[in-house]
């Protein structure tokens, strides 16, 4: 089994970055706009996280896969967020506007009367949520196709994670693709003595039994052979002096730039949100609908 | 000197959290709740590092936490893992197995945690996740990715016990003194202002859901224990680390993403909790019983 990762060396404005900036600034991104609620504001901020995304050139052919699958799970969330009423933002809104009452109906045998108000605040907040998400989503999303994985280790060294933890980081990327191939062997030779992945029969609890021929023997592999790792690197004396890392980072003009500006967002947008600015907005058009 | 060092350092640090979450809160009372908004998941957030803080700083001196390199290999071996088979189970369609068997790379932290520690547990969720959404490409998650790890982390606190009995006599305990706890003040005044809605709701119903999930656990646990103390520890600290891991990354989602409280239980907690529940407790004690199997005949 192959697991190629998303990550491809491309020359744009976006990859020429120091990754600890960039990490650095969607963190920033992240704990600024989820203080608002206001459509104007998440409107910026996703035409931010588009722009992120553009200038990195990634394709609707690449990211296909994840942008279905996100979409569907945005949009179940949101839907039953409508439902079911608002989460931890009690101070979004106090007042509704009734558009129409849907039921109510009631439930067979418990007997519960189900009714659900149709409002312009729920509405004009679905919408807010759905472009909340999708701001931080693609925000997220660009990372994995964009910052080599080998600059991982050394990126969070770089951001104050100790030595040990960083290194413990890049082996386990590099042991990715060794245990890919030991999982195919291991399916490969499970599939010679007669185990059929394709065709688990039985109830649940026998289903997740049977997969354990495929997880128990790649696991306890991969267990046997760190000893020889662990021997190999403390002869080498692992860890007993701070590490040199083959890959350096340098902040350049543009990275302190980027990491200023997301600072700066994160401050402006605190402030904001202090000042009560930033509540969910109701556009006078969509209170007409009320009427 | 060193250690001297960390541990002021580690001090500064919770006296700077605790003057935040004063000051935050005075500063909510002062303007009556108004204009400081969302002042109550930061403070629940810094009372939760706090506690894990003060956790570290009253068991610092066990071998649990220790970082050697044998942790290190097994950090990286356990993140590796777990990422390949959140991957491979998430992308190859497997027509026959239904959803809820899908999730089998759930006992990867928990055995890992269980075995090798609490900091490589959670090591290996945090990192496995990061890993497995780097390969399906879904992008980075901080909530998930401390929930995920968070699933490593609770089991390895069974080796800050003496041995794994007296572990499960503390769980006991503790299951048995919270459930007592939630129920009583819950009876005492059932209708409170619920925390996600801001309306006076009746809360008598968790009471007995409290009741009854509390009663489960520690039948649960005597009656495992007829089979192996190592098969109750294993599948109660694992229990415990899931609902834990997965309940914080579907409460941060409620102000993250904006969710109503069902939401996040029916749409997050439920689907992702229930189905790591079933099959870590299958699968993590058949993990177990083959590395003690291969310890003893290594020696090792």
């Amino acid at each position: 089994m192959l697991i190629a990762w998303r990550y491809r060396e491309r020359d744009t404005l976006i990859q020429r970055l120091d990754p600890r900036a960039r990490i650095l600034f969607m963190l920033a991104m992240l704990f600024s706009v989820i203080q608002f609620w206001d459509l104007r504001i998440l409107l910026v901020f996703l035409g931010i996280a588009l722009l992120q995304f553009l200038l990195a050139r990634l394709t609707w052919r690449e990211t296909r896969r994840a942008w279905i699958l996100i979409s569907i799970i945005i949009l179940i969330m949101t839907i039953l967020t409508f439902f079911t009423g608002r989460g931890g933002t009690q101070y979004a809104y106090t007042e509704e506007h009734l558009i129409r009452r849907l039921g109510p109906l009631s439930l067979p045998i418990v007997k519960w009367q189900i009714t659900v108000n149709i409002t312009v605040e729920k509405i004009v907040f679905a919408v807010s949520q759905l472009v909340r998400m999708y701001a931080i989503t693609v925000m997220a999303i660009t990372v994995p196709y964009t910052v080599d994985p080998s600059l991982y280790g050394v990126t969070f060294r770089g951001l104050g994670l100790p030595d040990k933890f960083a290194y413990a980081m890049d082996l386990a990327f590099r042991f990715v693709p060794t245990l890919a191939r030991d999982f195919a062997v291991t399916l490969d030779a499970q599939r010679a003595r007669g185990y059929e992945v394709e065709k688990l029969s039985g109830g649940l609890i026998a289903q997740i039994r049977k997969l354990a021929p495929l997880l128990v023997p790649v696991t306890i592999n991969a267990i046997v052979g760190a000893e020889d790792i662990i021997d190999a690197m403390d002869l080498r004396a692992f860890g007993v002096k701070p590490r040199t890392w083959v890959h350096q980072l340098t902040y350049k003009r543009a990275d302190k730039a980027l990491i200023a500006l997301g600072v700066l967002i994160f401050i402006a947008s605190t402030v904001l949100a202090f000042m009560g600015v930033g509540k969910l907005w109701l556009p006078t058009w969509a209170l007409a609908w009320a009427q | 000197m060193m250690e001297k060092l960390k541990s002021k350092r580690a001090l500064t640090w919770l006296v700077v959290l605790l003057a935040f979450v004063v000051l935050l809160a005075l500063a909510s009372i002062l303007t009556s709740g108004d204009k400081i908004r969302g002042v109550a998941p930061i403070v629940v957030t810094v009372i939760g590092l706090i506690a894990v803080f003060v956790i570290y700083l009253l068991t610092a001196q066990n071998d649990a936490w220790q970082v050697e390199t044998r942790q290190v290999v097994y950090m990286a071996i356990g993140a590796a893992l777990y990422g390949v088979f959140n991957y491979i189970f998430n992308t190859i369609p497997m027509p026959s197995v239904s959803q809820v068997s899908l999730r089998p790379s759930v006992s990867i932290p928990i055995f890992f945690g269980y075995v090798f520690g609490p900091v490589v547990g959670f090591f290996t969720g945090a990192v496995g996740n990061i890993l497995g959404d780097f390969i399906t490409g879904w992008g980075v998650y901080p909530a998930w990715d401390v929930g995920n790890g968070l699933m490593g982390l609770i089991p390895g606190l069974v080796m800050l016990f003496g041995d794994k009995k007296r572990s499960l006599n503390f769980l006991t305990i503790l299951v048995g003194v919270l459930m007592a706890l939630a129920v009583a003040v819950i009876l005492i005044n059932p209708r409170v202002v619920g925390p996600w809605t801001g309306e006076i709701e009746d809360f008598s119903l968790w009471a007995w859901i409290f009741l009854i999930g509390g009663a489960i656990v520690i039948a649960g646990r005597f009656l495992l224990e007829q089979y192996g103390v190592d098969l109750a520890a294993v599948n109660l600290w694992g229990t415990l680390g899931i609902i834990i891991g997965i309940g914080f990354a579907s409460l941060a989602d409620i102000w993250v993403n904006g969710y109503s409280f069902a939401t996040a239980i029916i749409g997050e907690f439920a689907p992702a909790a229930g189905p790591n529940i079933i099959n870590s407790m299958i699968l993590t004690p058949i993990l177990l019983a083959a590395y003690n199997a291969v310890q003893k005949r290594a020696g090792r």
